[in-house]
């Protein structure tokens, strides 16, 4: 099956970490930075990224990730460097273009929070199931519709990509064209997007009432197969950065006050 | 009190007319094996529906009468309740799959889960229950990737393991291909040894037959009769209302063998007591060759096909088609459809070529070849678009070049053709799933191309349905269509073709007519086939030719 | 139609199901948009599918979990920041269409412009707040640099990125929409229907 959860089990400690973990991960290496406000906090924080990537076997599928976003990391070098308000003290020219150094400040901030941000979620992202997330939520007293939804999104989509083909095919067999003039494949969009739409909502009345005979709809107390197998030092870590959190708050509201 | 009591129920969906059931009364016997029979839109499905709840909690509509299941009234006590003593399984084995679970195992236990039985007893139930529906081989794989036969199974397991007193089972075979079938009707069988009360509702009523204690005859939201197997399937009335009787009842009903209460028998096994020594058959001396028309319109030469490349679907297939309609048969995985698709242009072959009227296709695109080569797929729901049957059925025409006015009347033509010309202002998405795909065919019909591809016509479709198909297959041959079909009901491929093509391992391993394809029995078995029912009985009795139809039969057979 | 009407919510089985298969929508609109190189993203056909047949607080939540799961899961982490965008497409595309304004193809017209008009209104601090006011389209962003070069100020240029980003898109969207729903059988429709109850024969 086709699926558009990029997890993989590489059979690495990252992978047995537990996916709250990795999410007070992100919200530590993210707000860390912002609040202690130097450019040096968010290198400190990319290459921390880095590090758990590698020891987590994942820096290579994780660049696949971030490699997109060079193209507007780019556009903002440009952009600002180019015509940023601030800008006063030319940093170099290429020819007649000058770049200022006030801009080309501002994009390397920009760049290091989106290369900052990709790399601590792509750890999340690589390295925990979907399925596993939505469990955790369940258990962690989340709405058990919350966790189906999240779950059943990645059942749903290979089997909507498996009838796009199909699709296709039944339309181009009755003469349709989907390719040439924007016109022409403008008019197919209708043709190929409303059968997936109609069956796929067909199928949710299909699916309701398979999930009401199997007792989704009822309201008493649920089960579980078996529980998390818990990676040492979860909680530990957890704890240590949401400290880390309060601690740059604290200094940033000290150094407000002072 | 029977432990299921229905009352005069009566039911209509929301935004229709006419009432789905009308005044149906009925109880059942804990323990018993109920078969409902009857056409598409008897009802049968929303009676299913009504014994659990749905209708009408999910359904909402009207609803008059009562429905009580082991003393709780199904029309105001919680589905989620309910389902605690009856458990549903119907066709689409996809959409069963609660789709929050990669695990098969994760899977059958989901349901056990919202109940909250504890983790133990889970265990307990899931290992036992995937091994009674043999399926503990699958259990670390994702529902997703199983077969249809196999993705039913764990359907059925995940209901099972509720431990409810009660299964509806409401045709979980429909949608699948023989083999998957078979694994299912085995499973089933399995669960009548255990003691659970079932109520099956199927098309395939050799099966209905084989189980049931009782059947229940339903037809346009009434209970017309219930009774045994042999009572039902021997009224003579079941035509009308839309059942054809197996084959061992009419033929012995042909030939006056009937059993000491005065009904014919309906499985094969009592059909064969029954007559065993007492039937002759003539020999047929002037064996009907199959003659080839005069023009040939398709032809594919040494045509192989990857997927992907080393693993070869197709071997070197080299087939010339005239006019004579055409099934092609074979199990899943024998490269019928790579074949039908490659002959439409939807697939590229690897090596060899495809010749339309001596002209080889490969610079053609599938949407260039339209006017030429049409394609029914199995699902309408792939193409189904437009909110007006006749506007659907226009697309194709309108793509290859016809006039609105020109579009209209083959479109209009064509509907006539499917019986859905009253239909042409409604929505093809409020039209049954039978119905739709009577939608497709037409919508290709009406190009008019001068070769016609179906992918399994027959599924979904009730015994009336299969004698439109029938009838339809012959009139495209008049018209000089070249009609290719892939098909599983071997009944429609005796009544309705010429020509024979059986396909395994991506080779075609007999050609011919009907007669010639169903004598070699080592094809058969090769290709995973059966004979159609009929030449099944003819055979059983001492039969030496392969007797396709009820009227081979009856000129061969005489009483001794 | 009441206030309270227009913000009535089921939260049965039924609708749970509708949040998933929307969210598949969108990812699928997005496909097809690709394969057939069209120069739009059409991604949000399922959230204002979700709030035309379950209302604003289901268009809502389709919008804003197709926002997170995909962020969350499919390594586009950028999606994440415009789950507020998505969210407020979804509520007020469903009160529109609660309103009757998605019965004629002028009044879906209006709506997409309503649809088009939240996702500037949103997006644009947004883009200010985490790209320095650029939106990562070519056309778009070509708009930005050529404001700020001649000086506009900072959220004027922003604005005119993101308005050529979005209302566009929106506009075909919520038509392909229209086109869609018309298409959708009563059958399907009358499950999401919030007011219905069953009726006695007897």
């Amino acid at each position: 099956m086709r699926s558009i959860s990029l997890y993989r089990d590489n059979g690495t400690w990252l992978c047995r970490v537990h996916p709250f973990t990795k999410l007070a991960y992100i919200l530590a290496v993210i707000l860390v930075p912002l609040l202690l406000g130097s450019l040096w906090a968010y290198a400190a924080a990319i290459v921390l990224d880095i590090c758990i990537l590698i020891s987590g076997k994942s820096l290579r599928r994780a660049r696949a990730l971030i490699i997109f976003s060079f193209t507007i990391i780019v556009t903002i070098f440009l952009i600002r460097g180019l015509f940023d308000a601030d800008n006063i003290t030319p940093a170099f020219s290429l020819g007649p273009v000058v770049f200022y150094q006030e801009g080309l400040m501002k994009a390397l901030r920009t760049g290091a929070v989106i290369i900052n941000m990709l790399l601590s979620f792509s750890i999340l992202v690589l390295t925990s199931k979907p399925e596993d997330i939505a469990d955790e939520l369940e258990r962690h007293g989340f709405s058990p519709r919350l966790s189906y939804v999240i779950a059943s999104v990645f059942s749903i989509i290979p089997q909507m990509m498996g009838t796009m083909d199909t699709i296709t095919d039944a339309q181009r067999s009755r003469g349709m064209e989907t390719e040439g003039k924007l016109s022409q494949r403008m008019k197919a969009f209708i043709p190929l997007i409303t059968p997936v739409v109609t069956t796929s909502l067909i199928n949710t009345r299909e699916r309701a009432i398979a999930l009401e005979v199997r007792g989704f709809g009822s309201k008493g107390k649920r089960s579980y197969l078996s529980p998390w197998k818990k990676h040492r030092g979860d909680r530990a870590m957890t704890i240590v950065l949401l400290l880390s959190i309060a601690a740059a708050a604290a200094w940033r509201l000290a150094s407000w006050l002072s | 009190m029977a432990f299921i009591e229905i009352e005069n129920l009566r039911y209509r969906y929301p935004k229709t007319e006419r009432l789905a059931l009308q005044g149906i009364s009925l109880s059942i016997e804990k323990g018993s094996f109920l078969g409902i029979i009857g056409p598409n839109g008897a009802g049968k499905s929303t009676l299913g529906s009504a014994i659990i709840g749905l209708v009408p909690q999910f359904y909402k509509g009207a609803y008059g009468g009562h429905v009580s299941v082991g003393g709780k009234d199904a029309a105001t006590v919680p589905v989620s309740e309910i389902a605690r003593s009856v458990g549903l399984v119907f066709q689409n084995p996809f959409n069963q799959l609660s789709g929050a679970k990669d695990r098969v195992y994760d899977e059958v236990c989901f349901g056990m889960q919202n109940f909250g039985i504890p983790s133990d007893e889970m265990r307990r139930r899931a290992d036992e229950t995937l091994e009674l529906m043999g399926i503990s081989a699958f259990r670390d794989r994702n529902p997703f990737d199983l077969s249809g036969g196999q993705m039913q199974r764990v359907a059925i397991a995940s209901i099972l393991v509720l431990r409810p007193e009660v299964i509806i089972l409401d045709e979980p075979t429909s949608q699948l291909d023989p083999a998957g079938s078979e694994e299912v009707f085995r499973a089933v069988e399995k669960l009548t040894e255990s003691g659970i009360t079932i109520i099956m509702i199927e098309q395939k009523i050799d099966k209905i037959a084989e189980y049931s204690d009782r059947i229940l005859l339903m037809d346009e939201g009434r209970a017309i009769a219930i009774g045994t197997p042999d009572e039902i399937l021997s009224r003579p009335d079941l035509e009308e209302h839309g059942i054809i009787p197996p084959a061992p009842a009419r033929i012995s009903r042909a030939l006056s063998f009937a059993l000491p209460d005065g009904t014919f028998p309906a499985t094969q096994e009592a059909a064969v007591t029954l007559m065993e020594g007492r039937v002759g058959f003539r020999k047929d001396e002037k064996k009907g060759e199959a003659q080839a028309s005069a023009e040939e319109l398709l032809r594919t030469e040494d045509l192989s096909f990857s997927y992907t490349e080393g693993n070869e679907v197709l071997h070197g297939i080299s087939l010339a088609f005239d006019g004579r309609p055409t099934a092609i048969i074979g199990q899943n995985g024998a490269g019928k459809t790579t074949l039908a698709k490659l002959m439409k242009g939807l697939l590229k072959p690897v090596s060899g070529r495809i010749l339309l009227r001596g002209r080889d296709i490969a610079g053609n695109t599938a949407a260039s070849l339209a006017g030429d080569i049409g394609y029914v797929f199995q699902n309408p729901d792939d193409q189904i678009f437009k909110a007006k049957v006749a506007d659907e059925v226009m697309f194709g025409p309108l793509n290859i070049g016809m006039s609105e006015k020109e579009a209209r009347k083959k479109a209009m033509e064509a509907l006539e053709m499917v019986h859905l010309a009253s239909a042409a202002d409604r929505n093809p998405y409020d039209l049954d799933l039978h119905e739709r795909k009577m939608v497709a065919l037409a919508s290709v019909i009406a190009m008019e191309t001068s070769v016609l591809i179906l992918d399994e016509p027959t599924i979904a479709q009730d015994d009336r349905g299969k004698t439109m198909i029938s009838g339809i297959i012959k009139e495209l041959a008049a018209r000089v269509t070249l009609v290719i079909s892939i098909l599983h009901d071997m009944d429609l491929v005796a009544s309705s073709f010429r020509r024979v093509i059986a396909m395994a391992h991506g080779r075609v391993l007999a050609d011919g007519s009907p007669e010639e394809v169903f004598s070699k029995e080592e094809v058969l078995s090769e290709a995973g086939l059966e004979l159609p029912h009929t030449a099944a009985l003819a055979k059983k009795l001492g039969a030496e030719d392969i007797l396709l139809s009820d009227a081979s039969f009856l000129a061969a057979a005489f009483r001794v | 139609m009441t206030g309270k009407s227009i913000f009535r919510t089921k939260f049965d089985v039924a609708s749970i199901v509708l949040i998933p298969a929307c969210i598949g929508i969108n990812y699928i609109g997005k496909l097809f948009a690709s394969a057939l190189k069209l120069p739009l993203w059409l991604d949000s056909i399922g959230t204002c599918i979700g709030a035309c047949l379950g209302g604003p607080i289901i268009g809502g939540i389709c919008g804003a979990a197709n926002n997170l799961i995909y962020g969350l899961t499919t390594g586009d982490s950028i999606t994440l920041i415009y789950a507020l965008t998505s969210l407020f497409i979804g509520f007020f595309v469903g009160i529109m269409a609660r309103a009757g304004f998605m019965k004629t193809f002028p009044k879906a017209i209006i709506t997409s412009l309503v649809a088009g008009a939240v996702a500037i209104i949103i997006s644009t601090p947004l883009n200010i707040i985490f790209w320095g006011g650029q939106t990562g389209n070519v056309w778009g962003d070509a708009v930005f640099a050529a404001s700020q070069a001649a000086s506009l100020p900072l959220w004027l240029s922003s604005l005119f990125d993101e308005i050529i980003v979005d209302v566009p898109d929106k506009i075909i969207t919520l038509i392909l929409v229209f086109v869609i729903l018309k298409a959708l059988p009563d059958k399907l429709t009358a499950l999401y229907d919030a007011a219905d109850e069953v009726e006695r024969l007897d």
